[in-house]
């Protein structure tokens, strides 16, 4: 069957003991040649669905399809198209950083040429002869991304690969992402309890929480969310009288720190309202749109 | 093809690791004091009994075999293991495309290459240390000739007799990731068949067979057959275990 997603799980459950579920029905959809962000604080349950993805956890109920072929029937070839990235970096660290990757080049059975391609474009090509275990964290990290797009995957699978990573590792981590993503069309999903890290990575979002899927969807939507819950504010010289023009506008508004908040109203009925309230000579300090930012809804969802 | 594929891999893993200098350490170092001892005493091969080369490779395996070999084999069979545990990597090897069993058997031939490079190791030694005291005091070649097939059917039903060890060993430390579980449960199971050592049924335990090889007595079964039979064993139960565990990560 012809499917647009390329990874997608329906009813997935797993408990570790009988009363505690640590997933809950995870109807997962990742769309071909996304980048799909899967957030949730710690201990949401992220890991364990990304190690049930990969085969890594007895899957105890529910279905795992790549490209729309059962994992569990499919388990060698759909892991020839996938790479991974789980928690902590996997590497050898008596061992070089070419070291490491013949290692995998040999499981693969990739071209040899492709270790020297893979630390270039990781930036770890000047320290290929260094043992990893003298790598700092954002290097051990960059290799292990190596790692796991060696033999040039369809999917890459990412769990928290900015864990440990500074500010500017982090932003050299995305850019690496974005150009594999539009240069390669590899799709990846990329774990994170932080949404101001992936926001302006991903193209979808699947939210969880204690096990269950919040919110999935694309980025848009979940924008369209913030949006609705988006207020607008009113800074006077004279909060009470312009409560007042707003009941006569049947506009429910309330006073916070000296200011009037009201819900998003069209450009046009705040043009019509300043100028009711000018009109009665009330001075405007300010007028501002409050948007929810996506950290809110996402602590508002999970919450 | 993905099998050899994977012994390479898994043999570049073992490349600096504590696992290779325990192989290349333990397997001189009885050689060393052996030539040690041949000079401090004036020993050389021809004044050995019998055929000097055959007493010379008796007397070292015997030293070897009582509590070296097996321990080499407790520290070998569980180190290799647990390279993946110690370093968090046994998630990224079972995300790749090969059968669990493959994955099982590669890891296993490893550390039995790693066994038969300790060995390799051992006999240089023990060539070394006939030949060099020898050569030194007395300023020729042994007189005897060299039991080359004699060595060779020692060395054969010594490493058979470590086999039971190995897959011993390997079964615990794939089953602990702490690597003092399967070294402390080795060693007080090699000390306890060494007191046990009378018992008649002293046999089940898969860390006898060495001593019956280096310290024969009558029995009612073949030493090799029997611990061919009990490595069989314990690689089928070790296997079921491995495939059936339900966290890989």
């Amino acid at each position: 069957m012809e499917t647009t997603n390329c990874i997608e799980t329906s009813g997935l459950n797993y408990h570790f003991s009988k009363n505690d579920h640590v997933l809950k029905d995870i109807n997962l959809a990742v769309p071909k040649g996304s980048i799909y962000g899967f957030l949730g604080p710690n201990g949401a349950g992220k890991t364990t669905t990304l190690k049930l993805i990969l085969g890594l956890l007895k899957n105890q109920t529910g279905k795992i399809a790549f490209f729309g072929k059962n994992f569990h029937d499919n388990r060698i070839e759909t892991l020839k198209k996938v790479g991974s990235l789980i928690e902590a970096p996997s590497i050898y660290p008596q061992l070089t950083a070419i070291e490491n990757l013949k290692i995998w080049q040999k499981i693969y059975q990739c071209p040899k040429e492709r270790i020297q391609e893979v630390l270039e474009i990781v930036d770890l090509a000047q320290s290929g002869k260094k043992k990893a275990g003298k790598f700092s964290l954002g290097m051990k990290q960059r290799l292990s991304i190596a790692v796991a797009m060696l033999h040039q995957p369809d999917i890459l699978i990412l769990d928290e690969p900015t864990n440990g990573l500074d500010p500017s590792g982090i932003i050299e981590m995305r850019k690496l992402l974005i150009r594999l993503n539009e240069q390669e069309n590899t799709t990846i999903i990329i774990s994170s309890h932080l949404l101001s890290e992936i926001e302006k990575l991903v193209t979808h979002i699947g939210i969880i929480n204690k096990g269950q899927i919040l919110f999935q969807g694309t980025l848009i939507e979940l924008q369209r969310l913030q949006d609705r819950g988006s207020s607008i504010l009113l800074r006077t010289n004279n909060s009470d009288a312009v409560l007042k023009i707003l009941e006569e506008k049947k506009i429910v508004g309330k006073v916070e720190n000296d200011a009037v908040v009201l819900p998003a109203i069209s450009k046009e009925v705040i043009a019509e309202l300043v100028k009711s309230i000018t009109n009665q000579e009330i001075s405007i300090y300010e007028v501002s749109q409050q948007k929810n930012d996506l950290e809110s809804i996402f602590m508002d969802l999970t919450k | 093809m993905n099998y050899i594929n994977n012994i390479q891999a898994e043999w570049i893993k073992t490349k600096r690791t504590a696992s290779n200098w325990l192989v290349l350490v333990g397997g001189l170092f009885i050689p060393l004091i052996t030539t040690l001892v041949y000079f401090y005493q004036e020993i050389t091969l021809n004044t050995l009994p019998k055929n000097g080369w055959a007493s010379h490779y008796s007397s070292s395996w015997e030293k070897m075999a009582i509590f070296l070999l097996p321990m080499g084999m407790i520290l070998a069979g569980s180190l290799i293991t647990q390279i993946e545990s110690k370093n968090n990597t046994w998630k990224q090897v079972h995300a790749t495309p090969q059968s669990f069993t493959n994955i099982f058997f590669s890891k296993f031939t490893v550390i039995l290459f790693m066994s038969l490079k300790f060995f390799i190791y051992f006999n240089i030694g023990v060539l070394l240390s006939g030949l060099i005291p020898t050569l030194a005091m007395e300023g020729s070649m042994p007189t005897d000739s060299f039991p080359f097939w004699d060595v060779l059917k020692l060395n054969a039903k010594i490493f058979i007799a470590c086999m039971p060890i190995l897959a011993f060993q390997y079964f615990l430390s794939l089953r602990f990731k702490n690597f003092l579980v399967p070294i402390g449960i080795g060693l007080l199971s090699l000390i306890g068949t060494m007191i046990g050592g009378p018992w008649d049924h002293i046999y089940l335990s898969p860390y006898a067979y060495t001593f019956y090889v280096v310290m024969p007595k009558e029995t009612w079964f073949n030493t090799s057959f029997f611990a061919l039979i009990s490595f069989a064993m314990i690689m089928v139960v070790s296997l079921f275990l491995y495939l059936r565990s339900k966290d890989k990560g």
